[in-house]
């Protein structure tokens, strides 16, 4: 797996051979791969950012009319604290919603709103299809896109959605069923 | 003290004590989370939800300040 085509890059959402690891990790199960979502797709939330400042900004003028200089300081003080809270929330919320694809299956942890945990795993030998999707103009620009993970039976399939090089994510897992089932 | 003072001095002090409460249920989850996954940035990632802690804490202690100040 050291030949991979694309090496660790875009802003730690596209790690090959990471020194992570993951609470229900195995004895000898190695990881390969740890993906996260795309840095574009966290676009909404910068810019809602910089619109919340800028407006803190503007709001201070007319602050001004009904406050006096303490009150406005307190008000600023917690506005710029919620909005800093507001970034560190969406940080942590796209650093610890990751895909793993490692030598014995693959892995989606995901953090609702920080938190709800819940992580999906599919068995390597367990794996029936791998799908990519991606299009339009942005996801093509950056090549980005969604990987569906379908799995035999009733156990649950495995969605990585916006992640960086997905063709790559996809043909080291190909590469690793290969392996597991000895073509 | 007109009744507009006292309306703000009970927002602001709630608004600070609901921050507070959040910062130490996210630095809560923060740890459930470095658990979950153990990666090289997980002390950064601790001491940036410490530092929020602080801050919370800091704010909720000016805001107390400044109801018997301002």
């Amino acid at each position: 797996m050291e030949n991979n085509i694309k090496k660790s890059s875009t802003f730690y959402s596209y790690c090959v051979n990471p020194q992570t690891k993951f609470d229900t990790q195995e004895d000898g199960e190695k990881v390969y791969l740890l993906l996260r979502s795309h840095p574009f797709t966290q676009i909404g939330w910068i810019m809602s950012s910089i619109l919340f400042f800028i407006i803190l900004f503007i709001s201070n003028f007319f602050l001004q009319n009904f406050f006096n200089p303490g009150q406005i300081f307190i008000i600023n003080l917690f506005f710029i604290v919620i909005i800093f809270s507001y970034i560190w929330f969406n940080i942590l919320n796209w650093y610890f919603n990751v895909g793993i694809i490692t030598s014995k299956r693959v892995i989606d942890i995901d953090f609702y709103a920080v938190l709800y945990k819940e992580i999906t795993n599919a068995q390597l030998g367990r794996i029936e299809d791998t799908t990519v999707k991606s299009g339009g103009y942005i996801e093509s620009f950056f090549d980005y896109g969604s990987i569906f993970v379908q799995t035999a039976g009733t156990e649950a399939n495995v969605e990585f959605i916006d992640v960086p090089h997905p063709s790559d994510a996809v043909q080291i897992i190909n590469k690793l069923l290969s392996k597991k089932h000895g073509f | 003290m007109d009744f507009k003072d006292i309306i703000f001095k009970v927002i602001i002090l709630l608004a600070s004590v609901f921050y507070y409460l959040y910062a130490l249920v996210i630095s809560k989850q923060v740890k459930i989370m470095n658990k979950t996954l153990e990666d090289e940035h997980n002390k950064f990632i601790l001491f940036v939800t410490s530092l929020q802690v602080t801050a919370s804490l800091i704010i909720l202690i000016i805001v107390l300040l400044s109801i018997f100040f301002l």
